[in-house]
């Protein structure tokens, strides 16, 4: 990655008219550089201000920052120039869905699907906000979720189940997943709840394996990987500005769950939520452990 | 330590006063005494009081060189996202988040409606001391 960014920028002197700004401010962006990825998006745009491509990368930063006014403004633009952008489509629909309108959401998946039926990522989020579209209607107002002013996704906040559950292991081979779960790569085998509450995604939030199921035995997997695929950044951005080195783990404790995120390998995420009544020293504890796994299993995919 | 926007009652290694209102107490007062108490925790660098919606400190009680202005709205920001990812995975509202880092940790609690208790520390730090005290400050506000 850092040499896609060294070879860009030195594509980007020997000729500062290239299109090629929109692949280096990708590169930055996937870094976790988004200021720097903004300003060469901002820069490369002033001068190509009809370049599709290029605006659907600024709206891709403007997410990454929390923008999403933003980022709803620039997957506009791409769509004024390129109306069949999948990008821009699939962008739109997680901005809605960020919004909590899930039926804008899911029209603008069929219309990608519409156009590219064959796009594996827009079908599974598809499936997935259809299961999910009654808890979606409900009003903003009525979902109990964080308190501070923040896009929600639209999935109410249940009772977690208890740690100790029937669904223990239930990634290992043979044995039995829970209902809602998808059929995933079994990393995390003889983890308690392995299906259930671990979960392990790239940095575009998109699922790798594990699995998050709602109380209702839904996977909410893809959901909860598309709002987790920010914070990555966040913490990135948190700790460079503040100087404090690589980030290692990011707890909160929250009203139904403590949640441990840690970065596993490059780029990739790690979730594990566990019961309240699991003291948070044994969640990070177990977290740490699953990383681990994580890691290697990673390391033997050549990730 | 500086404390730009919030009277310092002194420090040291003495236990603090409890936080108490009554004549003579002002709200900047009670918020000044509980970053008293949050610093004497060993390996803090700095505490404050943050505006969740900005991000904008609201007090602050730092060691020379912390950023506060900085330290509060990526806090404030990154509060902003977990607690979106908290949502979405079902977990409810955020009340405590901690990132560790190599080189320190940053703290917050969320003190409903609208402010945050944020510290950070060195990796010295007793977690379960600071986020006790933070913890209290924050209900203390919330009442």
């Amino acid at each position: 990655m850092a040499d896609d960014v060294r070879s860009l920028t030195a594509a980007l002197a020997r000729d500062p008219s290239s299109l090629r700004y929109a692949d280096l401010a990708e590169s930055l962006r996937r870094r976790g550089q988004r200021d720097e990825a903004l300003r060469v998006a901002l820069h490369g745009l002033a001068r190509h201000p009809q370049h599709a491509d290029g605006h659907d990368v600024l709206a891709r930063i403007y997410s990454d920052l929390g923008d999403l006014d933003r980022a709803q403004l620039a997957w506009g633009k791409v769509l004024e120039l390129a109306p069949e952008h999948p990008g821009a489509l699939k962008g739109v629909a997680f901005v809605r869905f960020r919004q909590g309108d899930a039926r804008a959401a899911v029209e603008a998946l069929e219309r990608a699907l519409a156009i590219d039926p064959s796009d594996e990522a827009a079908q599974r989020a598809l499936e997935s906000m259809r299961r999910d579209a009654p808890m979606a209607d409900l009003p903003t107002a009525e979902l109990p979720t964080a308190e501070l002013p923040t896009p929600v996704a639209p999935v109410p906040a249940p009772p977690v189940p208890a740690a100790a559950s029937p669904e223990a292991g239930a990634g290992s081979a043979g044995a039995a997943r829970p209902s809602g779960a998808k059929a995933r790569p079994a990393v995390f085998s003889g983890f308690d709840r392995a299906t259930a509450d671990i979960l392990l995604l790239d940095e575009r939030g998109l699922v790798l394996a594990g699995g998050l199921l709602a109380p209702n035995g839904a996977d909410v997997s893809e959901v909860a990987a598309a709002g987790l695929a920010g914070v990555s950044g966040e913490a990135a951005r948190t700790a460079q500005h503040l100087a404090l080195g690589g980030w290692r783990t990011i707890v909160a404790e929250a009203e139904s769950a403590n949640l441990v995120v840690a970065p596993v390998g490059s780029g990739a995420l790690l979730l594990v939520r566990r019961d309240r009544s699991m003291p948070v020293g044994l969640a990070l504890r177990f977290a740490e452990r699953a990383r681990g796994t994580a890691s290697t299993w990673l390391e033997g995919q050549g990730a | 330590m500086s404390a730009p926007g919030a009277d310092r009652p002194g420090s040291g290694a003495a236990a603090a006063p409890p936080a108490r209102s009554g004549p003579g107490s002002s709200a900047a007062d009670e918020l000044a005494r509980a970053l008293d108490r949050i610093s004497r925790v060993r390996g803090m660098r700095g505490s404050m009081w943050v505006s969740a919606d900005d991000g904008l400190p609201v007090a602050q009680l730092l060691m020379e060189g912390v950023p506060g202005r900085a330290v509060a709205a990526l806090a404030a920001s990154l509060v902003r996202k977990v607690s979106g990812s908290a949502g979405a995975v079902g977990a409810g509202r955020v009340r405590f988040v901690q990132m560790e880092a190599a080189g320190g940790t940053l703290l917050v609690a969320l003190a409903p409606p609208d402010l945050l208790v944020v510290a950070l520390a060195d990796g010295r730090v007793n977690v379960g001391l600071a986020r006790l005290e933070m913890m209290r400050a924050a209900a203390a506000v919330a009442r």
